[in-house]
């Protein structure tokens, strides 16, 4: 028996997961899988077709192909600027596109001014 | 692989070791309380001081010795697999609660106490120590000091490690991906497959995502609906349908890369390659729904 079996929440965390700390997790995959891509990636293949400034230059310490050697810790933290870029673009979202639904026709409060 | 010591890469790997630790520790003081329980109490205290020594010095052999194992071909390919295996276990939920048959029956003699925590601790930390000797990069300072960080929390502080990973339970995601991550890092080290990956460096990507499709298998597929479940197979499938022409292009010498093909029989390899999935995924469908129907009617009747 392992010790986060005396844990229900933890032996049975793909249900119990919170909303952001699932959120951090993907993005860590997301990053793990971006770093196997660009270890998959030969260097040479993307200097031939010239495409090395695009991706070196303009993305830097960013770009996928640096990732190739990423340790632990850095795609920690890559994950979770990942995963606060995301909750930023979702709340910046829904609050542009809520700013934008018309009010309801009849509604009393289509002119929001209080008399 | 030497990793400078308190380099990025060293501390990486060392949080690694940690964090498998913490995941993948077994129950010690169950076991204890489970063989201990009808000896006096002078000879229990004995039993735990000596079982906990034993389990420690079990746990830190193994480890060293995996290390020594994993440089032998073919067996870091053996580990990373069982890593993916384990991975999914870890992540399936209620997965691991057989290992407290080990120590059912209470012991009768301090000896015997002693050898049942240490053999339960062995076979319970089989995994621990495989996950650790991958993530290690063969450094034994590694081990050691992961083990030295790690032991005295899980065997002291088990309360707090249990309070840890009951408030955020991402800690067990995170150790479920951190152990898939290692075993894609170890296939891809293998010593016989290494010059293949070399050649073939595209793979190495649907290797990643092969083996996160399975690892993370039980996490993703609760997020899915009924009818997107089956992907939870076909997507691994569709990868291993892929990585087999690779390797099927390297052993029997055939091309399988449409823009070098030259003659009829390439061509139609090709497009078996590319469209060949597809009768076999429909058919895998609709035995599913065979399946799903007579599970229906069977629970009707």
């Amino acid at each position: 028996m392992r010790l986060i079996d005396r844990s229900p929440r933890a032996a049975n965390a793909v249900w119990t997961v919170s909303p952001g700390g699932e959120l951090f997790v993907a993005s860590v995959v997301i990053c793990m899988i971006l770093a196997s891509f660009g270890d998959a990636v030969d260097p040479a293949w993307i200097g031939e077709a010239g495409l090395e400034v695009a991706l070196f230059d303009l993305g830097g310490e960013f770009s996928v192909l640096a990732m190739r050697h990423w340790h632990l810790l850095q795609l920690l933290l890559g994950g979770a600027a990942l995963a606060v870029g995301i909750t930023v673009l979702r709340i910046g979202g829904t609050t542009f596109f809520k700013a934008l639904r018309p009010a309801p026709s009849g509604g009393v409060e289509k002119v929001p001014i209080k008399l | 692989m030497e990793l400078e010591f308190f380099s990025a890469a060293f501390l990486s790997a060392l949080f690694t070791i940690i964090l498998i630790d913490l995941v993948l520790a077994g129950d010690n003081a169950l076991i204890i309380g489970l063989v201990a329980r009808n000896l006096p109490k002078d000879t229990q205290n004995r039993v735990i001081f000596w079982g906990t020594f034993g389990a420690i010095a079990i746990r830190a052999a193994m480890a060293i010795l995996v290390v020594y194992i994993l440089a032998v071909p073919g067996f870091m390919l053996g580990g990373g697999l069982a890593l993916v295996w384990i991975a999914r276990k870890l992540l399936t939920p209620d997965s691991d609660t057989e290992a407290s048959h080990l120590a059912k029956a209470p012991a009768a003699t301090f000896a015997a106490a002693v050898r049942t925590i240490v053999i339960a601790d062995a076979v319970m930390g089989v995994d621990n120590v495989l996950a650790i000797g991958g993530a290690a990069h063969g450094s034994i300072l590694l081990i050691v000091l992961g083990l030295a960080i790690s032991v005295p929390i899980i065997v002291w502080g088990s309360q707090l490690v249990i309070k840890l990973v009951d408030r955020f339970p991402s800690i067990i995601l995170l150790g479920g991906a951190v152990l898939a991550w290692t075993a894609y890092s170890m296939i891809v080290r293998e010593p016989l497959l290494m010059a293949w990956f070399e050649a073939h460096t595209a793979t190495k990507l649907i290797l990643a995502i092969l083996i996160f499709s399975i690892s993370l298998g039980p996490w993703y597929s609760e997020r899915l609906s009924e009818n997107m479940k089956p992907l939870v197979v076909l997507l691994p499938a569709l990868l291993v349908w892929m990585l087999g022409f690779e390797v099927a292009a390297s052993v029997w010498k055939v091309q399988v890369d449409y823009l070098l093909a030259r003659e009829q029989g390439e061509y139609m390899l090709e497009g078996l390659r590319w469209l060949g999935w597809l009768p076999l995924a429909a058919a895998f469908l609709w035995l599913r729904e065979q399946v799903v129907k007579r599970n229906a009617r069977s629970a009707r009747a």
